[in-house]
């Protein structure tokens, strides 16, 4: 792949410009091509825990996109630790499948720790097994892998709305 | 002058990929996600799932020399690399996944073997053009 960045930036400006026919689908607000597409009343922050590292960044991509600052941990006991020196983030993204400590183990901890904000199980290919540990665990609602723009929109709606 | 000629190319080559069949508006997504403070947003990630997805074909490869084919493993690795596929918008290769999965309900080695290669074939052709259009 090539590697030239200061080409590319000048072609991602070109494209954001908005010469090319593209599928319906809400545009950036004109102007600041840095401005996310929705604003919230509040601060929104969101934790995911992936070490895939291919959706981990789709995931903060999209995340980013929306306006919530988001971090991004590759391990479960790196959450864990982040939480535990007080960092607190109103959406938590937790994988299944994580080295060492899997994803209902770490939401567990993090639940077990008083944490009340809403988590969400991710998983690339969701059994049945899969989601009822997740929500044994203490995840709020478990998804399939990709996370899409048409599922997070309305959870951050809600979100924002409860704060 | 040259400038304009140059974002034109870029814009066709762009515009032949969707003509073509290889990406479906999932990459347009991906492309909304791009900004001035993420220029390279898109490459990163195109540069992400060949390096991730790349694993898992070596992984179904491998499982597919098993005897007996553990049809149930071969389906869970097609669903991950199916899902991140879709997640680039990468349209020609979801079509060769779903048809592995396929095969692989219908416990058919055979189809999956041959779907692989097919799949195979449509990943690097993709990677190729992907390569062209972000020189």
């Amino acid at each position: 792949m090539a590697q030239a960045i200061g080409s590319a930036s000048q072609r991602a400006s070109g494209f954001g410009s908005g010469g090319l026919p593209r599928n319906g689908g809400s545009a950036k607000g004109s102007g600041s091509s840095n401005r996310p597409r929705m604003t919230w009343k509040n601060n929104l922050n969101a934790l995911v825990v992936d070490n895939e590292r291919f959706s981990q960044h789709v995931e903060k991509g999209i995340l980013r996109n929306f306006g919530v600052e988001t971090e991004a941990v590759e391990t479960g006991e790196a959450a864990v630790e982040l939480i535990a020196s007080g960092a607190t983030f109103n959406l938590i993204f937790i994988d299944i499948s994580l080295p060492a400590m899997d994803g209902p183990r770490t939401a567990m901890q993090i639940r077990a720790m008083g944490v009340q904000s809403k988590i969400i199980g991710l998983s690339s290919s969701l059994t049945e097994e899969d989601e009822e540990e997740f929500l044994r665990a203490g995840v709020d609602k478990c998804i399939e892998k990709p996370l899409t723009t048409a599922w997070l929109v309305p959870v951050l709606r809600e979100l924002d709305g409860q704060i | 002058m040259e400038r304009n000629q140059m974002r034109r190319q870029v814009a066709l080559t762009r515009q032949s990929l969707f003509d073509q069949g290889f990406l479906d508006e999932q990459f347009i997504q991906l492309e909304e996600l791009q900004d001035d403070a993420n220029p390279n947003f898109v490459e990163e990630v195109v540069t992400l799932y060949y390096r991730d997805s790349s694993r898992i074909i070596v992984n179904i490869d491998q499982a597919l020399e098993r005897n007996p084919l553990d049809f149930n493993k071969l389906d869970n690795y097609m669903h991950q690399f199916k899902g991140s596929s879709t997640s680039i918008g990468a349209k020609k290769v979801k079509a060769e996944c779903t048809q592995f999965r396929e095969y692989c309900r219908a416990g058919n080695g055979e189809g999956c073997m041959r779907t692989l290669q097919q799949l195979k074939k449509e990943y690097a052709v993709l990677k190729r053009r992907l390569e062209t259009y972000f020189q």
